[in-house]
């Protein structure tokens, strides 16, 4: 099946939490006959909105893991991701856009531009994804899209222009002047699906016409005809306009704003109408993948349905009807009973069942053209894993996937508990790269580790709900690591002589601070010093002493150890003897390298009243926090600082009692830094505690 | 890596500053240019000379965000200190502070109440002041002098202003200051003016407080890297 990609939009909806994008996908949905009845995200009618479609999402009145449709409107098909607005989810955001060509950047009109926009739209950036800026809830007490669109260019930084007018604002919201065609648009009926197009109030044609002025100005840059045409001075068309702000969108150049009440059913179907003229279709943007048998090397891929098939799977999820691979497909054809090929694991892999997702049901079909994005049954594959045809091997660009930063011991109440946990965890770590899981070999615990305290709840409470699996959870830790300072030599024999064959063997050489990367591990052996079969057993016992350090007990990572002398012995030696000599000169050398604990440092966000600013900077400060700047606009500040994770434990409370629950804040990892001496002698302290009463 | 072992190599030491803020030292500077010429620049690069010598730096930003004003301080110590990631620096960050207003939020009466608030709640104690963005075409010439009374009083070292100038606006000082700060170059102890000319950005000193500019230096500004050096 070859369709013209011209006709496709592959999307995501992104935005800060409580803008209203759920709302607002179902919306589109009801208009593209999606669906036919609209559900209220935290509705009287007990439905809930169709893209929260997790039980967790309808009670909290947040998306949480975002779910894949598709719809169609005025014949062009819209894949969309509803991506989730907590930052403790953002590799959910990141996935999404990923694999999606444009977004819309969805707004409260009151709130404006929060810090999880400038979160989203730093993320946007990254993936270079062009983007369309939708001011939602217009509808509000003290909705003013003027001001929100000013905030798109200065805290964002984008050249965002208006192309519409609001009429009426607030109670009075009644629809929006179009700057493009200069008609006022009216939705009327029950949902708000008549349109009725009209002409522009009296008393707004002069600012339309001063709106649209300096629009047409700023993206008759695009086009050299809209610039002779705006020269000449006469009726211009709108195509020419269309066409000009669609140059300037994929470019990244100019960023159209829209806006209306996904509430009030206003303003929905101008912007489905915005998707088509201005976001891209999958071959106006370059893919890059890379070329695993030339040295990784970059290529564009072709879009090109022809061509041998390149698809990348970016979200797992294990639903009722088995696992469900969600895959972006580049180029090629999938076709139901094909075989694919998993470049990661090298296996080939027979495609089942094809399917198109809407929320958490979904349509059979038989195949799916290049740009499409899908969903497979029962492929055993790990998020982020590309597949191809057999003749070709290629990974798309590997995804950002940041370090979790807290974690916390989870302990099933019983045995069959203990059996569901596994199930659960089982899931949950193939579905998300940032939510990851081990077992304390020394306390026996099973640790949960992730992104946040929200984030480790809401997998918590899963596990309850979708596994029956009841645990109780410890008290949140900090994922401290530890790190060396300096370079530090090593020269280790392992010797052991009790009966029966002894174990002897030699590890000489040295560790070193490593820049960039966990850990490296260095042969410098010459003239057999080790022999070749016992040099894999050092790497291993050096990997062996990585788990725990001897400070706090972290994981020790920012390390290289070079190995460049040894010695054996025609009969001792053994892969045990050499791990056991790696672990001792790590040991030896460990010590050396003047070791630091490092703390996980969160990038904080605190916007409130201005006049709590001194407060609220003072919080900050007490808790070892480090105030990056401030910004003041009118009665509104936003305090960024840099605090360590270990201190913002319970900050909400703080924060709500301080601002007279005025003020909110975000936070997001931003670094690991070496924690203070006080503080880590008092790290140091506990864990020696810990460990003598163990 | 500590402030004491950062290799600076640091162009501002060709306008002699190395002793000149020390204790007791109060002066008022200016640096002017056409737009997009580079007066952000050099007063990061006056502020981050402040912050190297021991001192608190509050910078004031009007009408600009401060990812972007810290995007200055990250690309030219970058260039100072030849690659150096500016995270291994740890007493940069803590000695600077960025605080920035909207142009319609920012007047000498919100900057005094920030600022006060800072060094009674023990939060910073700035001793050098940037004001990028300054608007000297609306302001009065008063609220000038009060900021110079207030730096006295609050026992500020330096305060650096920017300030735009128009090529259609012909009016100077006597010393050669133009519009708009002509009316107010004798409140300012040093007055910088960028000037393009031909391929080069040269740096005349129009007037000079010889504790803090060496008069007979001649300086120059490398478009590329935005850095001030001698010429």
């Amino acid at each position: 099946m070859s369709k013209d990609l011209s006709r496709v939009r592959n999307i995501g909806i992104s935005a800060h939490i409580d803008s209203g994008k759920t709302t607002l996908t179902e919306r589109i949905l009801f208009y593209t006959d999606k669906i036919h009845a609209i559900h209220e995200v935290r509705g009287k009618d007990g439905v809930g909105a169709k893209m929260d479609s997790m039980e967790l999402e309808k009670e909290r009145g947040i998306t949480i893991q975002s779910a894949a449709t598709y719809c169609t409107w005025k014949d062009i098909d819209i894949n969309i991701i509803d991506t989730p607005g907590h930052v403790d989810f953002t590799v959910e955001v990141e996935r999404a856009l990923r694999v999606l060509d444009g977004a819309v950047l969805v707004l409260c009109s009151v709130g404006g531009v929060q810090s999880q926009s400038i979160t989203v739209n730093r993320q946007m950036t990254r993936y270079n994804v062009p983007r369309i800026a939708f001011i939602n809830k217009c509808d509000r007490i003290g909705a003013n899209p003027a001001k929100v669109t000013d905030q798109l260019r200065d805290k964002l930084g984008l050249n965002a222009h208006m192309m519409q007018l609001p009429i009426g604002l607030e109670s009075d919201l009644a629809g929006v002047v179009d700057l493009v065609t200069m008609k006022a648009i009216y939705y009327e009926g029950e949902n708000g699906e008549n349109i009725r197009e009209d002409e522009i109030p009296a008393e707004m044609l002069a600012e339309a016409q001063e709106k649209r002025e300096a629009m047409l100005e700023e993206i008759s840059m695009f086009s050299e005809e809209l610039m002779e045409a705006l020269l000449e001075e006469g009726d211009i068309d709108v195509q020419l306009i269309n066409d000009a702000v669609r140059k300037g969108t994929l470019a990244l150049e100019f960023t159209p704003v829209f806006m209306g009440s996904a509430y009030k059913n206003k303003g929905v179907q101008a912007l489905l109408d915005a998707v088509e003229q201005y976001l891209p279709c999958p071959t106006d943007v370059e893919n890059m993948a890379l070329d695993l048998k030339n040295d990784e090397k970059e290529f564009v891929v072709s879009n090109d349905p022809e061509d041998p098939l390149i698809m990348l799977a970016f979200k797992l999820e294990d639903g009722r009807y088995g696992q469900l691979t969600y895959v972006r497909t580049y180029q090629g054809e999938v076709v139901k009973g094909g075989t694919v090929y998993n470049n990661r694991t090298g296996k080939k892999v027979k495609i089942g069942r094809l399917c198109r997702m809407h929320s958490d049901e979904m349509q059979e079909i038989d195949s799916c053209g290049s740009g499409d994005i899908v969903a497979l049954f029962g492929i055993d594959c790990a998020s982020g894993d590309t597949f191809s045809a057999s003749d070709i091997s290629c990974s798309m660009t590997s995804m950002h996937i940041p370090e979790p930063v807290i974690s916390l011991a989870v302990i099933p109440v019983d045995n069959k508990a203990q059996i569901n946990m596994s199930k659960a965890l089982n899931r949950f770590t193939k579905e998300d790269p940032t939510f990851r899981t081990y077992v304390d070999h020394e306390t026996g615990e099973t640790i949960v580790s992730g992104m946040g305290e929200l984030h480790l709840e809401v997998y918590v409470e899963r596990m309850k709900r979708e596994y029956d699996a009841l645990v109780e959870v410890g008290a949140p830790q900090v994922a401290y690591r530890e790190t060396i300072s300096q370079r530090a030599e090593f020269n280790y024999i392992h010797k052991k002589q009790t009966g029966g064959s002894g174990q002897f063997g030699r590890v000489a050489g040295y560790m070193e601070p490593l820049e960039e990367g966990e850990y490296e591990f260095v042969d410098k052996i010459v003239g057999g010093a080790i022999p070749r079969e016992f040099i894999g057993a050092c790497d291993k016992g050096f990997k062996k002493s990585l788990e725990k350090g001897s400070l706090c007990g972290a994981a020790i990572t920012g390390i290289r150890c070079v190995i460049d002398d040894g010695a054996f012995h025609a009969v001792d030696s053994s892969d045990v003897a050499f791990q056991l000599a790696s672990v001792g000169a790590f040991r030896e050398g460990y010590l050396k390298a003047k070791p630091v604990i490092m703390e996980p440092i969160m990038k904080v966000a605190v916007e409130g009243p201005s006049e709590f600013q001194g407060s609220v900077m003072g919080s900050i400060n007490q808790r070892r926090g480090m105030i990056i700047g401030t910004s003041e606009e009118g009665m509104y500040t936003v305090i960024e600082a840099e605090v360590p994770l270990s201190e913002m434990f319970g900050y909400s409370t703080t924060l709500r009692s301080l601002t007279q629950g005025k003020a909110e804040f975000t936070m997001e990892f931003a670094t690991f830094k070496p924690v203070p001496k006080s503080v880590g002698e008092d790290l140091v302290k506990a864990y020696q505690n810990e460990k003598k009463n163990s | 890596m500590g402030n004491d072992d950062l290799i600076i190599n640091n162009p501002l030491r060709a306008l002699g500053l190395e002793d000149k803020a020390g204790e007791g030292v109060r002066s008022m500077g200016l640096v002017m240019a056409r737009a997009g010429l580079g007066k952000t620049a050099i007063l990061v690069q006056f502020a981050l000379d402040c912050i190297l010598q021991g001192n608190n730096v509050l910078h004031v930003s009007i009408g600009e965000s401060v990812e972007k004003t810290r995007a200055w301080y990250d690309d030219i110590l970058s260039l100072l200190t030849e690659g150096e990631r500016i995270e291994m620096i740890p007493g940069i960050m803590k000695n600077r502070m960025i605080m920035t207003f909207k142009e319609s939020s920012f007047s000498k009466a919100v900057l005094e109440e920030r600022f006060d608030d800072l060094v009674q709640q023990e939060i910073f104690k700035p001793e050098c002041l940037i004001i990028d963005g300054y608007d000297f075409e609306n302001n009065d010439p008063k609220s000038l002098e009060e900021l110079r009374n207030f730096m006295n009083d609050r026992g500020l070292k330096v305060i650096w202003f920017s300030a735009v100038s128009h090529r259609s606006d012909g009016r100077v000082s006597e010393d050669g200051v133009p519009a708009p700060c002509h009316d107010v170059a004798s409140l300012f102890e040093t007055v910088l003016l960028i000037k393009p000319e031909g391929n080069e950005m040269k740096l005349a000193i129009l007037r000079c407080d010889s504790s803090v500019v060496d008069p007979k230096a001649t300086l120059i500004l490398d478009p590329s890297t935005m850095l001030v050096k001698k010429s």
